[in-house]
């Protein structure tokens, strides 16, 4: 009996171990380890070799609610500064009895900056000229974050996750989005946006494994004024992102209840 | 047997890994009534692993011995493989007791808050995201 268990934990020990080798798991070479191997999560930020902080990496949001990874504006439990057509929708939508109409629910993009925060991890490559944000949740979205000098676009159309152009102020790097589609609820609870939307990310990885987003969301038509929220990141040091095609068996909708017509 | 167990176990392990939390793309409120939570036991008569949900399908007789089919609705198979599950870790035929919510539109739909097999918890989490 004792030799089964001792062989069960054996089995055990192997099993697990082989599993923090799976694919998904391979430890990146550049993460700083502790002594005993593990990562370094409070070692300094890494900078890029001209002195820029390198905000690279795969990253999880870390507001929770429940437990559970939740939207960016969890903490926001007081209401946001809605003009009044916008609360009235809000009211309806947070009731979960129009969830069907939700982006996300149809399988559609969360936008920015809800998508930062879905549930899911993104990964964030940096070069000196740009930043390219791939998000896993939930279809592999893409975004470009320019930061070679260039304006905000007025002619670019209008989309789901806007144009997104960045200038650093100190370590921390300020990205002004436009150029939105106006179909974007802010977060599960359905905060409305409009095309007048305007986000600005103020991004500060603040060690290695965390960083902060100030989010601001400025949008006239349906806000009185700016609002903002504060996001926490945390990197995730031996993930990798994995395919996650959203449409594929999206058995939710038929039972969610809306109308997606309006 | 002692494969079984540590198989069990594994998952058991697994369950409190914190990278392997789950995803949801849609609200719970809107889909399922925590006012009503629910259990079934019964065997897999099919096992869909997709996005964005997994779906197991559930033959459950009553006692009269009749037999009805409940769907139940688990997290991303992003989340499960992160947590160890693959897709054959359910299989058609294994008998399993899950615990969870109805949904409200009252079709045999069920959220997956858990799941036991052979009385051990292979899996705990919500389905779908809070509001």
């Amino acid at each position: 009996m004792t030799n089964t268990i001792a062989s069960c934990l054996a089995i055990l020990f192997l099993m697990y171990a082989s599993l923090h080798a799976q694919w998904v798991n391979v430890p990146p070479a550049k993460i700083p380890r502790t002594a005993d191997g593990q990562p370094n999560l409070s070692a300094p930020a890494p900078r890029l070799p001209d002195g820029t902080p390198d905000l690279s990496g795969v990253w999880r949001p870390d507001n929770t609610f429940e437990g559970e990874p939740a939207n960016f504006a969890a903490d926001l439990r007081v209401d946001a500064p809605f003009q009044p057509w916008a609360k009235a929708l809000y009211d309806e939508r947070k009731t979960g009895m129009r969830s069907k109409e939700d982006p996300s629910a149809q399988c559609l993009p969360q936008g920015v900056p809800r998508v930062n925060a879905a549930p899911g991890q993104w990964k964030l490559v940096q070069t000196p000229e740009y930043i390219v944000i791939i998000y896993e949740a939930f279809g592999i979205l893409w975004r470009q974050i320019f930061l070679d000098g260039r304006e905000l676009a007025d002619d670019a159309p209008a989309t789901w996750l806007g144009y997104s152009t960045g200038k650093w102020d100190g370590d921390v790097l300020v990205v002004d989005t436009k150029g939105f589609n106006g179909k974007i609820w802010l977060d599960l609870l359905g905060k409305p946006s409009t095309d007048a939307l305007h986000v600005i990310e103020r991004f500060h990885r603040t060690d290695f494994g965390h960083m902060d987003i100030d989010i601001t969301i400025d949008d006239p038509k349906a806000y009185t004024k700016p609002w903002t929220v504060k996001e926490h990141v945390r990197l995730l040091p031996d993930m990798e992102l994995m395919e996650a095609i959203c449409n594929e068996n999206n058995r939710s909708l038929e039972h969610l209840p809306g109308d997606i017509s309006r | 047997m002692a494969v079984r167990f540590v198989g069990i176990m594994l998952l058991v392990v697994l369950a409190g890994n914190p990278e392997g939390r789950l995803q949801a793309h849609h609200s719970f409120a809107g889909q399922f009534d925590r006012s009503k939570p629910h259990t079934i036991t019964g065997t897999v008569t099919k096992v869909e692993w997709l996005n964005p949900h997994i779906y197991l399908y559930v033959a459950v007789k009553d006692d009269a011995g009749k037999e009805t089919v409940w769907a139940v609705e688990g997290a991303a198979p992003n989340g499960l493989y992160r947590q160890g599950w693959r897709n054959d870790t359910v299989k058609v035929g294994d008998v399993v007791t899950v615990e969870g919510w109805l949904a409200r539109d009252g079709t045999k739909l069920m959220n997956m808050g858990s799941a036991t097999m052979g009385g051990r918890k292979l899996f705990s989490g919500t389905a779908s995201q809070e509001n």
